[in-house]
Protein backbone atom coordinates (compact mmCIF):
# COMPACT_ATOMS: atom_id res chain seq x y z
CA UNK A 1 0.00 0.00 0.00
CA UNK A 2 1.39 3.69 -1.12
CA UNK A 3 0.08 7.27 -0.38
CA UNK A 4 1.29 9.79 -3.21
CA UNK A 5 -0.13 12.94 -2.65
CA UNK A 6 1.21 16.08 -4.30
CA UNK A 7 -0.72 19.38 -3.65
CA UNK A 8 -3.87 19.69 -5.78
CA UNK A 9 -3.66 22.04 -8.68
CA UNK A 10 -5.55 25.06 -7.62
CA UNK A 11 -3.62 25.01 -4.63
CA UNK A 12 -0.54 25.44 -6.26
CA UNK A 13 -2.32 28.28 -8.23
CA UNK A 14 -3.41 30.20 -5.28
CA UNK A 15 0.46 29.97 -3.59
CA UNK A 16 1.38 31.14 -6.81
CA UNK A 17 -1.43 33.66 -7.18
CA UNK A 18 -0.17 34.96 -3.96
CA UNK A 19 3.13 35.25 -4.69
CA UNK A 20 1.94 38.03 -7.33
CA UNK A 21 -0.61 39.44 -5.01
CA UNK A 22 2.14 40.59 -2.48
CA UNK A 23 3.61 42.15 -4.93
CA UNK A 24 1.06 43.92 -6.36
CA UNK A 25 0.16 45.29 -3.25
CA UNK A 26 3.88 46.03 -1.89
CA UNK A 27 3.68 48.91 -4.61
CA UNK A 28 2.65 47.95 -8.16
CA UNK A 29 1.16 51.70 -9.53
CA UNK A 30 -2.47 51.53 -9.37
CA UNK A 31 -2.32 53.26 -12.91
CA UNK A 32 0.04 50.55 -14.35
CA UNK A 33 -1.70 47.98 -13.16
CA UNK A 34 -5.38 48.59 -13.90
CA UNK A 35 -3.98 48.58 -17.74
CA UNK A 36 -4.20 45.48 -19.30
CA UNK A 37 -0.97 43.32 -19.13
CA UNK A 38 -0.22 39.93 -21.50
CA UNK A 39 0.62 38.60 -18.19
CA UNK A 40 -2.42 38.96 -16.07
CA UNK A 41 -4.99 36.54 -18.13
CA UNK A 42 -2.57 34.22 -17.45
CA UNK A 43 -0.75 33.87 -14.29
CA UNK A 44 1.10 30.58 -14.46
CA UNK A 45 2.69 29.82 -17.72
CA UNK A 46 4.33 27.07 -16.29
CA UNK A 47 3.37 24.03 -14.79
CA UNK A 48 4.99 22.53 -11.88
CA UNK A 49 5.37 19.05 -9.86
CA UNK A 50 7.43 17.28 -7.78
CA UNK A 51 8.02 13.36 -9.31
CA UNK A 52 9.78 10.35 -7.90
CA UNK A 53 10.55 7.61 -9.91
CA UNK A 54 9.89 4.88 -7.29
CA UNK A 55 7.14 4.11 -5.44
CA UNK A 56 8.67 3.72 -2.18
CA UNK A 57 12.03 4.58 -0.80
CA UNK A 58 14.51 1.87 0.47
CA UNK A 59 16.68 2.32 3.72
CA UNK A 60 20.50 3.00 2.98
CA UNK A 61 19.49 4.09 -1.11
CA UNK A 62 19.79 7.39 -3.30
CA UNK A 63 16.08 7.54 -5.03
CA UNK A 64 15.93 9.72 -8.07
CA UNK A 65 13.37 12.64 -7.67
CA UNK A 66 12.61 15.56 -9.37
CA UNK A 67 10.83 18.84 -10.13
CA UNK A 68 8.25 18.80 -13.24
CA UNK A 69 8.86 21.62 -15.42
CA UNK A 70 5.87 21.71 -18.00
CA UNK A 71 6.30 25.33 -19.80
CA UNK A 72 3.68 27.04 -21.92
CA UNK A 73 5.16 27.53 -25.49
CA UNK A 74 7.93 30.44 -25.64
CA UNK A 75 8.31 30.81 -21.50
CA UNK A 76 11.48 29.11 -19.85
CA UNK A 77 12.84 28.57 -16.69
CA UNK A 78 16.66 28.86 -15.85
CA UNK A 79 19.74 26.60 -15.76
CA UNK A 80 22.00 27.11 -12.93
CA UNK A 81 23.95 29.97 -14.45
CA UNK A 82 20.58 32.04 -15.74
CA UNK A 83 22.78 33.92 -18.11
CA UNK A 84 22.42 38.03 -18.58
CA UNK A 85 19.20 38.11 -16.67
CA UNK A 86 16.80 35.49 -14.84
CA UNK A 87 17.06 33.04 -11.60
CA UNK A 88 17.72 29.70 -11.52
CA UNK A 89 14.96 27.74 -9.56
CA UNK A 90 15.75 26.70 -6.20
CA UNK A 91 14.27 23.96 -3.98
CA UNK A 92 13.86 23.86 -0.25
CA UNK A 93 13.68 20.82 1.10
CA UNK A 94 12.15 19.31 4.12
CA UNK A 95 12.72 15.71 4.90
CA UNK A 96 12.53 13.14 7.74
CA UNK A 97 15.52 12.83 10.11
CA UNK A 98 18.49 11.24 8.28
CA UNK A 99 16.82 11.74 5.12
CA UNK A 100 19.36 14.37 2.40
CA UNK A 101 19.02 15.86 -0.90
CA UNK A 102 21.66 16.55 -3.36
CA UNK A 103 21.64 19.34 -5.33
CA UNK A 104 20.02 19.63 -8.48
CA UNK A 105 22.00 17.64 -11.42
CA UNK A 106 20.93 20.68 -13.93
CA UNK A 107 19.66 19.67 -17.23
CA UNK A 108 21.70 20.78 -20.46
CA UNK A 109 20.72 24.23 -21.29
CA UNK A 110 19.39 26.03 -24.05
CA UNK A 111 20.25 29.46 -25.21
CA UNK A 112 17.43 31.97 -25.43
CA UNK A 113 18.11 35.12 -27.61
CA UNK A 114 16.40 37.65 -25.67
CA UNK A 115 16.65 40.69 -27.93
CA UNK A 116 20.61 40.90 -27.77
CA UNK A 117 20.87 39.66 -24.26
CA UNK A 118 21.27 35.78 -23.65
CA UNK A 119 19.59 33.60 -21.04
CA UNK A 120 20.36 29.74 -20.39
CA UNK A 121 17.66 27.36 -19.74
CA UNK A 122 14.65 25.95 -20.06
CA UNK A 123 11.48 25.63 -22.18
CA UNK A 124 8.83 22.84 -23.21
CA UNK A 125 9.37 19.88 -20.43
CA UNK A 126 12.19 19.22 -18.35
CA UNK A 127 13.25 17.59 -14.82
CA UNK A 128 14.80 18.74 -12.87
CA UNK A 129 16.49 15.73 -10.90
CA UNK A 130 17.41 15.51 -7.37
CA UNK A 131 18.84 12.71 -5.79
CA UNK A 132 17.43 11.64 -2.20
CA UNK A 133 19.32 9.43 0.27
CA UNK A 134 17.73 7.52 2.63
CA UNK A 135 19.37 6.65 6.06
CA UNK A 136 20.14 2.72 6.49
CA UNK A 137 18.08 3.30 9.23
CA UNK A 138 15.04 3.99 8.46
CA UNK A 139 12.59 1.42 9.39
CA UNK A 140 10.35 -0.87 6.98
CA UNK A 141 6.54 -0.20 7.07
CA UNK A 142 7.36 3.59 8.34
CA UNK A 143 5.88 6.22 5.84
CA UNK A 144 8.51 9.50 4.96
CA UNK A 145 6.71 12.73 4.15
CA UNK A 146 9.05 14.55 1.85
CA UNK A 147 8.36 18.14 1.12
CA UNK A 148 9.80 21.02 -1.02
CA UNK A 149 9.47 24.40 -1.64
CA UNK A 150 10.64 25.41 -5.27
CA UNK A 151 11.12 28.72 -6.23
CA UNK A 152 11.18 29.77 -10.24
CA UNK A 153 11.24 32.46 -12.59
CA UNK A 154 9.23 31.78 -15.67
CA UNK A 155 10.05 34.43 -18.55
CA UNK A 156 8.71 35.19 -22.24
CA UNK A 157 10.26 38.80 -22.68
CA UNK A 158 8.01 39.29 -19.29
CA UNK A 159 8.96 37.47 -15.83
CA UNK A 160 6.97 35.90 -13.20
CA UNK A 161 7.90 34.41 -9.96
CA UNK A 162 6.36 31.66 -8.69
CA UNK A 163 6.53 29.19 -6.21
CA UNK A 164 4.89 26.38 -4.92
CA UNK A 165 5.47 23.93 -1.90
CA UNK A 166 4.71 19.84 -2.47
CA UNK A 167 4.75 17.01 -0.36
CA UNK A 168 5.10 13.76 -0.71
CA UNK A 169 4.35 10.54 1.17
CA UNK A 170 6.24 7.60 0.35
CA UNK A 171 6.48 4.47 2.32
CA UNK A 172 9.88 2.97 3.10
CA UNK A 173 10.21 -0.57 2.19
CA UNK A 174 13.26 -3.10 2.29
CA UNK A 175 12.73 -4.75 -0.95
CA UNK A 176 13.74 -3.07 -4.12
CA UNK A 177 11.11 -0.59 -4.94
CA UNK A 178 9.13 -0.50 -8.03
CA UNK A 179 9.47 2.19 -10.70
CA UNK A 180 6.26 4.83 -10.57
CA UNK A 181 4.94 4.02 -14.00
CA UNK A 182 3.98 7.24 -14.44
CA UNK A 183 7.21 8.99 -14.30
CA UNK A 184 9.27 6.39 -16.36
CA UNK A 185 9.97 8.34 -19.37
CA UNK A 186 10.25 11.63 -17.68
CA UNK A 187 13.33 10.24 -15.71
CA UNK A 188 14.57 8.18 -18.43
CA UNK A 189 14.93 11.53 -20.55
CA UNK A 190 16.08 13.42 -17.64
CA UNK A 191 18.74 11.05 -17.65
CA UNK A 192 19.54 11.73 -21.59
CA UNK A 193 19.63 15.68 -20.88
CA UNK A 194 22.57 14.97 -18.32
CA UNK A 195 26.02 16.11 -19.47
CA UNK A 196 28.42 13.21 -19.68
CA UNK A 197 31.73 13.55 -17.96
CA UNK A 198 34.94 14.13 -19.23
CA UNK A 199 37.22 14.69 -16.21
CA UNK A 200 39.73 11.94 -17.32
CA UNK A 201 39.34 11.62 -21.12
CA UNK A 202 39.91 15.03 -22.28
CA UNK A 203 42.15 17.53 -21.41
CA UNK A 204 41.68 20.83 -21.21
CA UNK A 205 43.71 24.23 -20.56
CA UNK A 206 42.41 27.73 -20.30
CA UNK A 207 44.61 30.79 -21.43
CA UNK A 208 43.58 35.05 -20.78
CA UNK A 209 44.29 36.77 -23.92
CA UNK A 210 43.37 40.44 -23.23
CA UNK A 211 39.63 40.41 -22.30
CA UNK A 212 39.07 36.89 -24.17
CA UNK A 213 39.31 33.69 -22.32
CA UNK A 214 40.18 30.69 -24.61
CA UNK A 215 39.52 27.32 -23.72
CA UNK A 216 41.42 24.64 -25.60
CA UNK A 217 40.45 20.42 -25.34
CA UNK A 218 42.26 18.04 -26.48
CA UNK A 219 40.75 13.86 -26.40
CA UNK A 220 39.28 11.41 -28.18
CA UNK A 221 35.97 11.82 -29.62
CA UNK A 222 35.72 15.50 -29.59
CA UNK A 223 32.65 16.59 -30.93
CA UNK A 224 32.12 18.16 -34.48
CA UNK A 225 32.01 22.14 -34.58
CA UNK A 226 28.29 22.40 -36.47
CA UNK A 227 25.37 23.23 -33.90
CA UNK A 228 28.10 22.94 -30.80
CA UNK A 229 27.07 25.85 -28.05
CA UNK A 230 29.22 26.14 -25.29
CA UNK A 231 28.68 27.22 -20.82
CA UNK A 232 30.19 27.89 -18.22
CA UNK A 233 28.52 26.61 -15.18
CA UNK A 234 29.96 29.31 -13.05
CA UNK A 235 28.86 32.87 -12.79
CA UNK A 236 30.62 36.16 -13.57
CA UNK A 237 33.28 34.39 -15.81
CA UNK A 238 32.84 34.95 -18.66
CA UNK A 239 29.98 36.89 -20.85
CA UNK A 240 26.77 35.38 -22.44
CA UNK A 241 27.14 35.66 -26.09
CA UNK A 242 27.58 32.81 -28.26
CA UNK A 243 31.45 31.67 -28.09
CA UNK A 244 33.62 31.08 -30.76
CA UNK A 245 34.39 27.45 -31.27
CA UNK A 246 36.59 26.04 -34.05
CA UNK A 247 38.78 22.65 -34.98
CA UNK A 248 42.62 23.48 -34.25
CA UNK A 249 43.86 20.47 -35.87
CA UNK A 250 43.57 18.07 -33.17
CA UNK A 251 42.42 20.59 -30.78
CA UNK A 252 39.07 22.02 -30.31
CA UNK A 253 39.12 25.60 -28.63
CA UNK A 254 35.83 27.40 -27.48
CA UNK A 255 37.10 31.61 -26.69
CA UNK A 256 34.44 33.53 -24.60
CA UNK A 257 34.66 37.40 -23.72
CA UNK A 258 35.79 37.83 -20.87
CA UNK A 259 32.99 38.37 -17.75
CA UNK A 260 32.59 42.83 -17.30
CA UNK A 261 32.02 41.55 -13.42
CA UNK A 262 35.17 38.50 -13.53
CA UNK A 263 36.45 39.65 -10.40
CA UNK A 264 38.51 36.38 -8.90
CA UNK A 265 39.76 33.69 -11.20
CA UNK A 266 38.35 30.10 -10.01
CA UNK A 267 40.51 27.26 -9.59
CA UNK A 268 38.72 25.20 -12.37
CA UNK A 269 36.47 26.42 -15.15
CA UNK A 270 33.37 24.15 -15.48
CA UNK A 271 32.60 24.02 -19.24
CA UNK A 272 29.47 22.44 -20.80
CA UNK A 273 29.00 21.58 -24.37
CA UNK A 274 26.11 20.68 -26.08
CA UNK A 275 24.86 19.87 -29.47
CA UNK A 276 21.50 18.93 -31.14
CA UNK A 277 21.28 15.09 -31.63
CA UNK A 278 18.37 12.90 -32.58
CA UNK A 279 17.17 12.41 -28.91
CA UNK A 280 17.29 16.17 -28.77
CA UNK A 281 20.47 17.52 -26.97
CA UNK A 282 23.49 15.90 -26.27
CA UNK A 283 26.13 17.52 -24.29
CA UNK A 284 29.92 17.10 -22.33
CA UNK A 285 31.13 18.47 -18.92
CA UNK A 286 34.80 19.24 -18.27
CA UNK A 287 36.59 20.82 -15.88
CA UNK A 288 39.26 22.78 -17.03
CA UNK A 289 42.40 24.26 -14.69
CA UNK A 290 42.34 27.89 -14.81
CA UNK A 291 46.09 28.60 -15.35
CA UNK A 292 45.43 32.06 -16.19
CA UNK A 293 47.58 34.48 -17.15
CA UNK A 294 50.77 32.75 -16.39
CA UNK A 295 50.63 30.75 -18.98
CA UNK A 296 51.46 33.21 -21.41
CA UNK A 297 55.53 33.34 -22.26
CA UNK B 1 43.61 65.67 -48.47
CA UNK B 2 40.79 66.58 -47.26
CA UNK B 3 38.64 64.11 -48.49
CA UNK B 4 40.71 61.83 -46.45
CA UNK B 5 40.85 63.35 -42.93
CA UNK B 6 36.91 63.41 -43.61
CA UNK B 7 36.99 59.99 -43.99
CA UNK B 8 38.82 59.12 -41.03
CA UNK B 9 36.66 61.36 -38.64
CA UNK B 10 33.75 59.40 -40.07
CA UNK B 11 35.12 56.40 -39.10
CA UNK B 12 36.06 57.57 -35.52
CA UNK B 13 32.63 58.97 -35.01
CA UNK B 14 31.33 55.28 -36.45
CA UNK B 15 33.80 53.64 -33.68
CA UNK B 16 33.10 55.87 -30.82
CA UNK B 17 30.22 53.68 -29.21
CA UNK B 18 31.86 50.45 -29.50
CA UNK B 19 34.42 52.23 -28.07
CA UNK B 20 32.11 53.37 -24.83
CA UNK B 21 32.29 50.57 -23.06
CA UNK B 22 31.81 50.77 -19.12
CA UNK B 23 35.12 50.21 -17.38
CA UNK B 24 35.41 50.66 -13.58
CA UNK B 25 37.90 53.59 -12.84
CA UNK B 26 37.13 55.01 -16.47
CA UNK B 27 35.37 57.61 -17.52
CA UNK B 28 31.45 56.78 -17.78
CA UNK B 29 29.96 57.15 -21.66
CA UNK B 30 28.51 59.81 -21.89
CA UNK B 31 24.97 60.36 -23.26
CA UNK B 32 22.22 62.82 -24.06
CA UNK B 33 18.59 61.83 -23.91
CA UNK B 34 15.24 63.44 -23.26
CA UNK B 35 13.95 63.17 -19.80
CA UNK B 36 9.61 62.52 -18.67
CA UNK B 37 9.48 66.53 -18.80
CA UNK B 38 11.14 67.14 -22.24
CA UNK B 39 14.07 68.52 -20.77
CA UNK B 40 17.22 66.89 -22.34
CA UNK B 41 19.69 65.25 -19.69
CA UNK B 42 23.68 64.43 -20.59
CA UNK B 43 26.59 63.45 -18.10
CA UNK B 44 28.09 65.91 -18.68
CA UNK B 45 25.71 68.39 -17.15
CA UNK B 46 26.59 66.89 -13.89
CA UNK B 47 30.23 67.35 -13.91
CA UNK B 48 31.35 67.96 -9.98
CA UNK B 49 28.40 66.02 -9.22
CA UNK B 50 28.08 62.04 -8.01
CA UNK B 51 25.80 60.31 -10.37
CA UNK B 52 23.67 57.38 -10.07
CA UNK B 53 22.04 55.62 -13.07
CA UNK B 54 19.07 53.26 -12.71
CA UNK B 55 17.76 50.98 -15.30
CA UNK B 56 14.13 50.72 -14.92
CA UNK B 57 10.65 48.97 -16.15
CA UNK B 58 8.12 49.45 -14.04
CA UNK B 59 6.21 46.20 -14.81
CA UNK B 60 9.82 44.02 -14.03
CA UNK B 61 9.21 41.92 -10.57
CA UNK B 62 12.05 42.44 -9.55
CA UNK B 63 12.18 46.53 -10.32
CA UNK B 64 8.51 45.83 -8.44
CA UNK B 65 10.33 44.07 -5.70
CA UNK B 66 12.43 47.30 -4.78
CA UNK B 67 10.05 50.11 -5.28
CA UNK B 68 7.04 48.02 -3.78
CA UNK B 69 9.28 47.60 -0.31
CA UNK B 70 10.36 51.43 -0.94
CA UNK B 71 14.02 50.33 -0.82
CA UNK B 72 14.55 51.91 -4.42
CA UNK B 73 12.79 55.72 -3.28
CA UNK B 74 14.20 55.44 0.23
CA UNK B 75 17.96 55.18 -1.43
CA UNK B 76 16.75 57.79 -4.12
CA UNK B 77 15.94 60.51 -0.85
CA UNK B 78 19.67 59.54 1.06
CA UNK B 79 21.20 60.13 -2.58
CA UNK B 80 19.19 63.85 -2.89
CA UNK B 81 19.94 64.46 0.50
CA UNK B 82 23.92 64.19 -0.46
CA UNK B 83 23.61 66.12 -2.92
CA UNK B 84 23.96 62.95 -5.57
CA UNK B 85 22.34 62.44 -8.47
CA UNK B 86 20.17 59.53 -9.15
CA UNK B 87 19.15 59.19 -13.04
CA UNK B 88 16.16 56.16 -13.58
CA UNK B 89 16.86 55.44 -17.41
CA UNK B 90 13.85 53.32 -18.95
CA UNK B 91 15.57 51.64 -22.15
CA UNK B 92 12.25 49.67 -23.09
CA UNK B 93 11.38 49.90 -26.85
CA UNK B 94 8.17 50.88 -27.66
CA UNK B 95 5.60 48.23 -28.00
CA UNK B 96 7.54 46.21 -25.34
CA UNK B 97 6.92 45.72 -22.18
CA UNK B 98 7.40 48.21 -19.22
CA UNK B 99 8.00 50.98 -22.39
CA UNK B 100 7.03 54.17 -21.09
CA UNK B 101 6.15 57.44 -22.88
CA UNK B 102 6.68 61.02 -21.22
CA UNK B 103 3.02 61.01 -19.68
CA UNK B 104 3.63 57.38 -18.63
CA UNK B 105 6.46 57.78 -16.83
CA UNK B 106 5.31 60.84 -14.46
CA UNK B 107 2.40 59.03 -13.72
CA UNK B 108 4.92 55.98 -12.67
CA UNK B 109 7.04 58.44 -10.39
CA UNK B 110 3.85 60.03 -8.85
CA UNK B 111 2.86 57.01 -8.45
CA UNK B 112 5.79 54.96 -6.89
CA UNK B 113 6.27 58.50 -5.03
CA UNK B 114 9.50 58.08 -6.90
CA UNK B 115 12.44 60.90 -5.46
CA UNK B 116 14.93 60.67 -8.40
CA UNK B 117 16.05 63.47 -10.00
CA UNK B 118 14.62 62.60 -13.62
CA UNK B 119 13.53 59.63 -15.65
CA UNK B 120 14.81 58.99 -18.85
CA UNK B 121 13.33 58.20 -21.73
CA UNK B 122 15.80 56.11 -23.93
CA UNK B 123 13.39 54.40 -26.40
CA UNK B 124 15.84 54.05 -28.91
CA UNK B 125 18.41 51.97 -26.20
CA UNK B 126 21.22 54.16 -26.94
CA UNK B 127 22.15 55.25 -23.46
CA UNK B 128 21.32 51.21 -22.15
CA UNK B 129 23.66 49.93 -24.61
CA UNK B 130 26.64 52.27 -24.17
CA UNK B 131 26.24 51.39 -20.39
CA UNK B 132 25.70 47.90 -21.45
CA UNK B 133 22.68 47.79 -19.08
CA UNK B 134 21.26 44.25 -19.19
CA UNK B 135 19.03 43.51 -16.41
CA UNK B 136 16.25 46.33 -14.62
CA UNK B 137 17.39 46.95 -12.42
CA UNK B 138 21.05 47.51 -13.74
CA UNK B 139 22.54 50.64 -11.75
CA UNK B 140 25.86 52.68 -11.88
CA UNK B 141 27.58 55.09 -9.47
CA UNK B 142 30.15 57.58 -11.51
CA UNK B 143 31.67 60.07 -9.40
CA UNK B 144 32.51 64.10 -9.59
CA UNK B 145 34.70 63.83 -12.29
CA UNK B 146 32.94 61.35 -14.14
CA UNK B 147 34.37 58.23 -13.39
CA UNK B 148 32.65 55.20 -13.43
CA UNK B 149 33.18 54.02 -9.66
CA UNK B 150 30.53 50.87 -9.66
CA UNK B 151 28.10 48.53 -11.86
CA UNK B 152 26.17 46.22 -11.18
CA UNK B 153 23.17 44.64 -9.19
CA UNK B 154 21.21 46.92 -6.59
CA UNK B 155 22.26 44.68 -3.87
CA UNK B 156 23.74 41.19 -3.16
CA UNK B 157 20.51 38.67 -2.84
CA UNK B 158 19.91 37.75 -6.46
CA UNK B 159 15.81 37.31 -6.42
CA UNK B 160 12.35 38.64 -6.58
CA UNK B 161 11.42 38.10 -3.05
CA UNK B 162 11.20 41.49 -0.77
CA UNK B 163 11.63 39.56 2.39
CA UNK B 164 15.62 39.18 0.98
CA UNK B 165 15.74 43.26 0.98
CA UNK B 166 16.57 43.38 5.10
CA UNK B 167 19.23 40.65 4.18
CA UNK B 168 21.39 41.97 1.80
CA UNK B 169 23.77 44.35 1.55
CA UNK B 170 22.88 47.31 -0.20
CA UNK B 171 25.50 47.93 -2.68
CA UNK B 172 24.65 51.05 -4.14
CA UNK B 173 24.16 53.12 -0.49
CA UNK B 174 27.41 51.00 -0.12
CA UNK B 175 29.54 52.94 -2.99
CA UNK B 176 27.46 56.08 -1.98
CA UNK B 177 29.22 56.26 1.63
CA UNK B 178 32.40 55.25 0.40
CA UNK B 179 33.09 57.57 -2.06
CA UNK B 180 31.22 60.15 0.58
CA UNK B 181 33.89 59.29 2.70
CA UNK B 182 36.73 59.73 0.01
CA UNK B 183 37.19 55.87 0.20
CA UNK B 184 37.94 53.28 -2.45
CA UNK B 185 34.26 51.25 -3.17
CA UNK B 186 34.70 48.37 -1.18
CA UNK B 187 32.43 46.15 -3.64
CA UNK B 188 32.92 48.00 -7.07
CA UNK B 189 31.17 45.29 -9.66
CA UNK B 190 28.26 42.53 -9.10
CA UNK B 191 26.31 40.50 -11.25
CA UNK B 192 23.06 42.62 -11.74
CA UNK B 193 20.09 40.57 -11.58
CA UNK B 194 16.16 41.09 -12.64
CA UNK B 195 14.45 41.03 -16.03
CA UNK B 196 16.37 41.64 -19.35
CA UNK B 197 16.41 45.08 -20.44
CA UNK B 198 13.49 45.10 -23.41
CA UNK B 199 15.77 46.51 -25.79
CA UNK B 200 14.08 46.97 -29.95
CA UNK B 201 15.72 45.11 -32.52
Amino acid sequence: MHVMTTKPRHERMKMLACACGALLACGLAPAIAQEPRPDAAEPEHVEVELISEHTAVVPGQSLQFGLLLRHEPHWHTYWINPGDSGLPTTLRWTLPAGFKAEEIAWPLPKRFDVGGLYNFGYDGEVVLPVALSVPADAAPGSSAHVEVEAKWLVCREACIPGKASFAMDLPVVADPPKPDSRWTMQFARARARLAQPQATAWKGETRVDGDRIIVTLRGPSLPETEGLDAFVEQRKLVDNKPPTIRRDGDALTVGFAKSEYFAAEPETFDLILTRPAASGVRGWRVQVPFAATAAAP
Amino acid sequence: MTIRVALLAAALTLAAPALAKPVIGQPAPDFSVIDASGKTQSLAAYKGKTVVLEWNNPECPFVRKHYGAKNMQAQQSEAAAQGVVWLTINSGAEGKQGHLDAAGAKAYVAEVQGKQAAYLLDTDGRVGHAYEAKTTPHMFVIDKDGVLRYMGGIDSIPSADVDDIPKATQYVRQALADLAAGKPVSVPTSEPYGCSVKYGS
